[in-house]
């Protein structure tokens, strides 16, 4: 359904030229949990941001149900890892954004915000200014201001990596129970390998200079996860040793 | 535990005694100079009470914020604008850009008597050199501000497909009003200046013009009275703007101390 098609980047820095990403072919199913995982600087965000349209694309294209995309994409929702709430607005107001720029309505927009932060547990603070919320409270409200547009495909950049460990394993089991109740397609950002074994269905390994994917794993563990120890299963810890081999992490490191 | 903070009042009763003691020195300074230098305390309070009793105080004090809030306000209005319109606008910033260096670079207070002759020796002439002392300080803290608005919000804008205006308004100016805010702040004094001198060079109007009568009577005291008022004008509009921030802005002393 969606398909980034010989996807590259290079900027200039200095005098000399970066690739970010180079000759990257990607095809995303519906209905699929998808993440890149690669080490920093690998391009993975960035690759995230040309599939939205936030970042042009030095070379290749995005292809969404048959259509070459121009410019920031309709049909997809984006998660921000600084989470990028609008302290201006309370939290209800910051889930209507992306609906005021969808042209509805004030009372349509309000019953649909307050719906969607009921689905993330939050419709009690939707009154209260952000900033007043812990950061686990502050990136539900992210998740549902992307939300709130009904996208066809979410796109999460690193959304969990500012929060504490058992803030992210919850809101890691809440995100797993929002894609199958809303049968959404997610394409996930993170350099968490047990974070993305226990969310998706593949995995895009990538390697950097120049950022490429090296691999797709599939993570063939039985749904919903949240019901077993993931990290504890064998399949798991295999896959685990196999992902960090394939990422080169041990070869990279300086001893 | 050990090193405990000093109580508030503490910091209080230190200003309180050196107040005091410049006071009691000002008072005692009467006694061996000539009074038409610096007065004394007593007289300028003598003298504040006088004209605050017979209304010359309150009408002129009405008279110079009327002018300094119309004079501010319309430099707002053209300076928040400006600014916006050039922080967004790559085309008008080009523009634009000359003149401002240019203008910014000129010393306001020649154009004082280039604004009698504009606008005649009246009210419109004071207003018009109270906006052209300040409008610049408005309009270059606002195109910084448009133009340091974060990455994040920008992102905002465009991810949530947020068209031009909408971008400007939902978001730009919104992200950018701590910049604007702090310009406006600049702005009061050199607006402040401006309402002071127009009111001294321009038909001896307001606190201005109250300030050069005394002068040219040599009347001290009445002289630092309505120098006292002027400030406590100035004050007074620096105290409402803080208002509108800490009532409007909550978040950037909440955010400020989140961040480390």
């Amino acid at each position: 359904m969606l398909q980034a098609v010989g996807i590259s980047k290079s900027y200039r820095s200095g005098t000399s030229e970066v690739q970010a990403l180079k000759d990257v072919d990607l095809d995303i199913y519906a209905g699929e949990f998808l993440s890149l995982v690669g080490p920093s600087g690998c391009g993975k965000t960035t690759l995230l941001r040309i599939i939205d349209g936030l970042t042009p694309a030095s070379g290749g294209s995005v292809v969404f149900d048959g259509m070459t995309q121009q410019g920031v994409s309709r049909e997809m929702a984006f998660v921000f890892q600084d989470i990028n709430l609008l302290p201006w607005r309370s939290v209800v107001e910051n889930v209507e954004i992306g609906l005021e720029a969808r042209g509805l309505g004030a009372v349509e927009r309000r019953q649909r915000a307050l719906e969607t932060l009921r689905l993330v547990g939050l419709e009690s603070v939707a009154d209260r200014p952000p900033y007043t919320l812990s950061g686990g409270m502050q990136q539900r409200v992210g998740v549902a201001r992307a939300l709130a547009i009904q996208p066809k495909v979410l796109l999460m950049d690193e959304p969990f990596v500012h929060l504490d460990n058992f803030t992210r394993e919850t809101l890691q089991i809440e995100l797993s129970k929002l894609w199958q109740r809303l049968k959404l397609t997610i394409v996930f950002v993170t350099h968490d390998v047990d974070e993305a074994i226990f969310l998706s269905d593949r995995i895009a390994l990538f390697r950097s200079a120049p950022g490429r994917i090296a691999e797709i794993a599939t993570v063939d563990l039985p749904h919903p996860r949240w019901d077993y120890n993931v990290r504890a299963d064998p399949r798991a810890i295999e896959l685990r040793e196999h992902i960090i081999d394939a990422l080169q992490v041990r070869q990279s490191l300086l001893v | 535990m050990t090193a405990r903070a000093a109580p508030a009042w503490w910091g209080n009763a230190g200003f309180l005694t050196s107040f005091v003691f410049l006071l009691a020195v000002w008072q005692l300074s009467g006694l061996v100079m000539n009074k038409i230098f610096i007065s004394t305390p007593a007289a300028v309070v003598g003298a504040f009470v006088e004209i605050l009793a017979d209304g010359t105080l309150v009408s002129r004090f009405i008279d110079s914020a009327l002018e300094m809030g119309v004079g501010v306000a319309i430099a707002s209005v053209i300076g928040i604008g400006l600014g916006v319109l050039m922080g967004r606008s790559a085309r008008v910033e080009r523009a634009f850009e000359p003149i401002l260096n240019f203008a910014n670079a000129t010393p306001t207070i020649a154009l004082l008597p280039l604004m009698e002759i504009w606008f005649g020796l009246g009210s419109s002439a004071r207003i018009a050199f109270i906006v052209i002392i300040c409008v610049w300080t408005v309009l270059i803290n606002t195109l910084t501000g448009i133009k340091n608005v974060r990455v994040g919000h920008r992102d905002v804008a465009r991810a949530f497909g947020l068209n031009g205006i909408e971008a400007t308004r939902k978001v730009y100016v919104p992200s950018a009003m701590p910049f604007i805010l702090a310009g406006l702040r600049i702005a009061l004094a050199q607006a402040a200046v401006g309402m002071i001198l127009s009111g001294q060079e321009i038909g001896e109007f307001g606190l201005g013009g109250l300030t050069e009568e005394y002068a040219t009577f040599y009347q001290t005291e009445h002289l630092i009275a309505a120098i006292i008022a002027s400030t406590g004008l100035a004050m007074l509009a620096f105290a409402g703007l803080r208002l509108y921030q800490s009532r409007r802005q909550p978040w950037i002393a909440a955010t400020a101390a989140g961040r480390r």
